[in-house]
């Protein structure tokens, strides 16, 4: 499956857990922080639209 | 019908969680609410009737917190299990 | 028929965000669902929201909305589109794709 992680701010122990927790073999894992300075919007927007699953974390 | 997982951790978005649990309920969509961490700060009247009506329409309600577990019902889940939860869901809503 | 992407705004922190993303998917030829709930309502009093007006399909939540003590017109957000929770199933429902901020 392929799972974008949109994190909204520095992820705490609790958002690691819950992502490691998602990881399964074969999975392809994306992670796109929000709360740093350059983010490319176009290709968060084709980031979104080419995984399967979007959690937008805290 | 698609699955839904409400995982609510800040203390003050729980009413709003719970609001937006019943709101996408009453669409035909599988709802399961999980709050993390912290034990619900305000089970007033409002709380109580909403959760009440989040049960009668089957929707499933999980917590990590022992205190939600003994005193109002909700189901134990651990932060592993959670995830196993929020893996087979179709929409994540975090608050 | 394009690909249609729904965003649920329910904290008041992320404003920018939210243009920005909806103005990429805007050129990228998405259609754009906005629901406001919660906190997030408070955004609709702020100058930047009306960059979101004819981008994308705005929908505030009228219970918060009112909680909050807001009242008055809201730039691209009509008196239908004052709606309630349901308003957000529609959109779980309907879009390809689902984001919260």
């Amino acid at each position: 499956m392929k799972i974008l992680h949109i994190l909204r701010s520095e992820p705490d122990e609790t958002v690691e857990r819950l992502i490691g927790g998602m990881y399964e073999q074969d999975d392809e894992t994306t992670v796109k922080s929000l709360y740093k300075k350059e983010i490319d919007w176009e290709r968060l927007v084709d980031d979104i639209f080419s995984h399967e699953k979007i959690v937008c974390w805290w | 019908m698609k699955k839904v997982c409400v995982v609510i951790r800040d203390i003050a978005q729980q009413y709003e969680g719970l609001r937006t649990s019943l709101g996408a309920l009453l669409d035909a969509v599988e709802i399961q609410m999980f709050v993390l961490n912290h034990e619900i700060a305000e089970m007033d009247e409002a709380f109580q009737d909403n959760m009440e009506f989040l049960d009668e329409m089957e929707g499933e309600r999980f917590s990590n917190n022992s205190a939600n577990v003994e005193k109002y019902g909700f189901r134990h889940v651990t932060l592993k299990q959670t995830a196993e939860y929020l893996k087979a869901a179709d929409v994540i809503i975090p608050f | 028929m394009s690909e249609k992407m729904g965003i649920l705004v329910a904290t008041d922190r992320h404003l920018d965000h939210v243009i920005s993303l909806t103005r990429a998917a805007r050129a990228k030829g998405k259609t754009i669902e906005i629901f406001f709930t919660g906190t997030g309502v408070a955004l609709t009093q702020q100058k930047a929201f009306a960059d979101l007006v004819g981008k994308a399909r705005l929908s505030v939540c009228d219970v918060s909305f009112r909680a909050m003590g807001l009242s008055g017109d809201v730039p691209g957000v009509g008196f239908k589109d004052f709606a309630t929770q349901a308003r957000n199933a529609e959109m779980i429902n309907e879009c390809d794709r689902y984001v919260v901020f």
